[in-house]
């Protein structure tokens, strides 16, 4: 923690420089990319890992450099071809980019980095207005069913993981994806404005954004897309509604291509020795993230299933063409 | 009053010492880098934040209020001074602002918008605090089709910026539509002119394209005609402060400009553009001298700026009550307030009011201590424009290169920000106003994904615009504000031709 | 667009009513923007189910594009134009220099120092400045403490060269 104290010490006394990080005997000097602008999701995932990595004493220093662009199609891109061979090098991502990769036609696509490890996941939540007349998972569903243009989702981007949610939902339930009536808004909060305001019949977000409004009973949860009842939430799964839908909006870190097993080798341990430092469950808890720490193969498999899925649904909306 | 208890509370935690010493220091690193080009209050804040870490929570809370309201000030001081605005809200300020700072009344313009901001962010607070349930009901009440009859409105006020012919305005603003196409469509996920390239698919940022038409093509324009007659800039003319006549001609505006903010502001996606300019636009036709607008006139500085400061009040209402981070700069404030177990939403006021009243009460310290702390810099600032011409404007566009780097480090961003140099540079040789441009892309993409929004809903039937009274009102009022001048004016003609 | 469309223009009066051939372009390249946003327009797949889709927005601005071309083909056919004063070509072009080296320098990973130097000492020297040495040293300095100020207390990388690589 050194280096913030250094870093405050040296803005107040303005132009002060500080001097590099206090020498520590680790050698693994990171650069870390987040194909965000700064303050985004995974900005924030870059710059925890930073604060965790360095304060853990398992890198010696830890850069962020932000590439923003198209859901990250655009650091990716860059990420892939500059990065190759560098087996110091890390970029962060999302379920986000597996659909904006493939909206946006990337020549560039996840198969050709190196996976590193999942870090943490968020389950989504499908609410309605408290006066609303839907009440359950089931009766969303019947309402999908009698009318599916008369129901309207709101939520983030097109393409991004509410969109995904609103089409397998009426994919699970027997609807047509295509013709599911949803609303992109930017940023959650104007789409939870729109529903506060009942502009529309439902909402897609992740649990945490809408946890207030749900226990201050101005939101109905219909479900949450987590595989079994969650710890202190009291909100059925859809599962358990007889709706077979299993969805969580993750973030992981991967390394590019071309790298030796010894240098994936190195980076996966510290990756899980970071996980599994003090200063990352901190970090967890303060922002509020679920852990879910996935590494080796296990989660290259994850990556090659979840892009399968997604790709799959965006293509039965139209959003990509097959 | 339950309220006004807590508030004293919280002020009286608020003005021990060392939460004083924190909130000055938040003000003056906010100012410092809120003031550099292209680095707006977002980005600022993001930059920041990360100092504040460190201290206990209610120092932390006020530090970081100061970086907020430093972080807002900052740019309008390099919009009056050298016509940079550091973000898209400060932009109405550089249009007049800019005409004072070169006809030597940098001092009085500076002065009006630090204290306009005061005063507007003042009674924000006010505002904030105690009409902030009621605010919010109102403002969940806004649907799409009621945004895009605002945006309507707001594109007819647009008109003030136009100059003397409607055509070249009109010209620049279906520029600014055209860059606001560029990018993914948010509504289909479809790539529009973006030719391939994808760094476009992001869009124009608004930063590049302001700091491209107004600091490079201003440097490229000033440095065109130097052979003509040397530019003297007297960075003083008169009176460094303002005189009691400015006092007579701003306070109305400041006025004007917090009635537009703040509730513009506490819109969801209200945002703080289109209260500066509607305010703009409001103190010229109110102005007893309108001549001077384009020239230099104070209420053209000292309304848009009240507006500025009083929409980033606005702006916390949604973000406190409903946890809805409503503009990028929220969305960074909401991160903040996490970080010091302040979660936002409809309980924050029922289960922390320790922690809200104390963040209300750092608003209220922070706002003064900006006043505190620019007033007297005034003077230092004015000071800038006595740099040797080739220093200022190389300095100028060193600074702008660093905005863009420092948000989006790429060769197809500093390729747009040289190529909306150029553009500004012409727009400037042939006498098209360049504010429409901006004010083109802003709000054309808005007004668009909320249109087509609101036909989603409707399943395409475009009475929908009606049926809703909000929309109704308001399409109303910008068609009556549409057609009066050209009412006015056939009167007036009518009347002579009598004669 | 190039910067002296016009600057090769004599000054004109205010009297002047001829012809703008400046004015002519600006109608073509108006009229020309408007083509490239309907053919754009028609590459869209329009698979929006409800309302409004992509390629509308688009095809309404094109046609305001167009209607303008014509208008300011009419000012310019009038002579309507505000009079110009003759601009200085070189200033213009040293400036644009400063930025296409800037551009070029980050691009071939020369660096903020390097890139930002070049175009502080290009940009003073359109100002009339011949001090290069004396100016590349004061951009030397400001653009390093820019710099690290951005890197060490920022923690926001600027890109890095082979003098930022030195610090």
């Amino acid at each position: 923690m050194a280096s913030f104290q250094t870093r405050l010490l040296g803005a107040v006394v303005a132009l002060m420089l500080a001097a590099s990080c206090p020498a520590l005997s680790q050698q693994l000097e990171l650069k870390l990319m987040a194909p965000a602008a700064p303050g985004g999701g995974w900005d924030q995932t870059a710059r925890a890992m930073q604060q965790a990595l360095v304060a853990a004493g398992i890198a010696r220093s830890v850069q962020v450099t932000n590439v923003a662009g198209a859901g990250g199609s655009v650091g990716i891109a860059q990420f892939v071809n500059g990065a190759k061979g560098d087996g110091n090098q890390m970029m962060v991502n999302g379920f986000v980019m597996v659909g904006a990769l493939a909206m946006n036609r990337s020549p560039v696509t996840l198969d050709q980095v190196t996976p590193i490890a999942r870090l943490t996941e968020e389950t989504q939540v499908i609410v309605v207005p408290a006066n609303s007349p839907i009440k359950t998972a089931q009766d969303l569903a019947s309402a999908l069913k009698a009318d599916i243009a008369k129901v309207t989702f709101a939520g983030g981007s097109a393409g991004g993981v509410d969109h995904v949610m609103a089409a397998l939902f009426a994919r699970t339930i027997g609807a047509d994806a295509k013709k599911v009536n949803y609303i992109p808004f930017s940023g959650g909060g104007e789409s939870l404005a729109a529903i506060l305001g009942a502009k529309v019949t439902a909402g897609i977000s992740g649990l945490s954004e809408y946890e207030g409004q749900i226990k201050s009973g101005k939101l109905r949860a219909l479900g949450v897309t987590s595989e079994k009842r969650m710890a202190g939430v009291d909100i059925p799964t859809f599962r358990e509604q007889g709706i077979d839908m299993v969805l969580a909006n993750w973030r992981s870190v991967v390394a590019p291509p071309g790298i030796t097993a010894e240098q994936r080798k190195t980076l996966s341990d510290a990756v899980e020795r970071m996980v599994k430092s003090d200063a990352w469950k901190d970090i967890l808890k303060q922002k509020g993230w679920d852990d879910a720490y996935l590494g080796g193969d296990a989660f290259a498999d994850f990556l090659k299933k979840e892009n399968a899925r997604v790709t799959d649904v965006l293509k039965s909306v139209g959003l990509v063409k097959s | 009053m339950d309220s006004f208890a807590a508030l004293a509370h919280g002020m009286a935690i608020a003005v021990q010492p060392m939460n004083l010493l924190y909130a000055l220091i938040g003000v003056f690193l906010g100012t410092a880098v809120g003031v550099l080009p292209g680095i707006g209050p977002a980005l600022t804040v993001a930059l920041l934040l990360p100092v504040t870490y460190k201290l206990d929570p209610g120092g932390s809370l006020i530090m970081f209020a100061g970086i907020y309201y430093g972080g807002m000030y900052g740019g309008s001081t390099t919009a009056i001074l050298i016509n940079t605005p550091g973000e898209s809200a400060s932009m109405a300020t550089a249009l007049e602002g800019n005409k004072m700072a070169k006809a030597g009344r940098g001092g009085p313009a500076l002065a009006t918008s630090a204290i306009g901001s005061f005063v507007a962010g003042t009674i924000a607070t006010l505002g904030l605090a105690f009409l902030a349930p009621w605010l919010v009901d109102v403002a969940v009440r806004f649907g799409p089709e009621d945004y895009f009859a605002l945006m309507c409105l707001a594109f007819v006020t647009v008109s003030a910026t136009f100059g003397d012919s409607p055509v070249r305005g009109l010209t620049s603003l279906f520029i600014g539509l055209t860059l606001g196409l560029i990018g993914i469509d948010k509504l289909t996920g479809q790539a529009r002119l973006a030719f391939g390239i994808p760094e476009l698919l992001d869009g124009v940022e608004v930063t590049t394209l302001a700091v491209g038409l107004f600091a490079v093509g201003e440097a490229l324009y000033v440095a065109s005609r130097r052979h003509h007659a040397e530019e003297k800039l007297e960075p003083v003319r008169g009176s460094l402060w303002m005189t009691k006549e400015d006092w007579k001609r701003s306070w109305k505006p400041w006025l004007r400009g917090t009635l537009f903010g703040f509730p513009i502001g506490a819109l969801p996606a209200g945002g703080a553009e289109i209260p500066t300019f509607l305010s703009y636009s409001t103190e010229k036709r109110l102005a007893k001298h309108p001549e001077e607008f384009g020239k230099g006139a104070i209420e053209g500085v000292a309304g848009p700026e009240a507006a500025n400061n009083a929409s980033a009040a606005g702006t916390l209402v949604p973000l406190l009550t409903l946890g809805l981070p409503t503009s990028a700069t929220a969305a960074m404030m909401l991160a903040g307030f996490q970080q010091y177990g302040l979660n936002p939403g409809p309980l924050l006021f029922a289960e922390r009011p320790d922690l809200v009243w104390g963040l209300i009460a750092s608003l209220f310290i922070a706002n003064a201590m900006l006043l505190i702390l620019n007033l007297p810099l005034v003077g230092l600032w004015v000071k800038l424009l006595a740099i040797p011409q080739p220093w200022l404007y190389a300095g100028i566009l060193v600074f702008a290169t660093m905005g863009t780097l420092a948000a989006k480090p790429s060769v197809v961003e500093l390729s747009m920000l040289a190529g909306f140099g150029v553009m500004g540079f012409l727009m400037r040789r042939f006498d098209f106003p360049i504010a429409p441009v901006v004010i083109g892309l802003i709000l054309g993409p808005i007004a668009e994904s909320q249109l087509r929004r609101a036909l989603a809903i409707s399943l395409g039937d475009p009475m929908t615009l009606l049926q809703s009274s909000i929309s109704a009102a308001l399409l109303g009022v910008a068609l009556i504000a549409l057609l009066a001048p050209f009412v006015l004016k056939g009167l007036g003609r009518f009347k002579a031709n009598e004669d | 667009m190039t910067p002296d469309s016009a600057p090769s223009d004599l000054p004109r009066g205010p009297a002047s009513r001829s012809i703008d051939r400046s004015g002519l372009v600006i109608a073509l390249a108006l009229a020309a923007l408007a083509a490239v946003l309907v053919w754009d327009a028609s590459q869209l797949q329009s698979n929006t189910v409800y309302g409004m889709g992509p390629e509308a927005m688009p095809v309404v601005i094109a046609v305001g594009l167009g209607i303008l071309s014509i208008g300011n083909l009419i000012d310019a056919l009038r002579g309507n134009l505000p009079a110009r004063e003759s601009a200085d070509p070189k200033a213009v072009w040293l400036i644009l220099a400063g930025l296409a080296l800037l551009i070029a320098i980050i691009g071939f990973g020369g660096g903020f120092i390097l890139a930002t130097t070049a175009l502080f000492v290009t940009t003073s020297a359109a100002f009339g400045r011949r001090a290069i040495l004396a100016d590349s040293a004061i951009a030397l300095v400001m653009t390093t403490l820019i710099y690290l100020a951005f890197d060490r207390l920022l923690t926001l990388s600027l890109p890095a060269g082979p003098l930022e690589r030195l610090l």
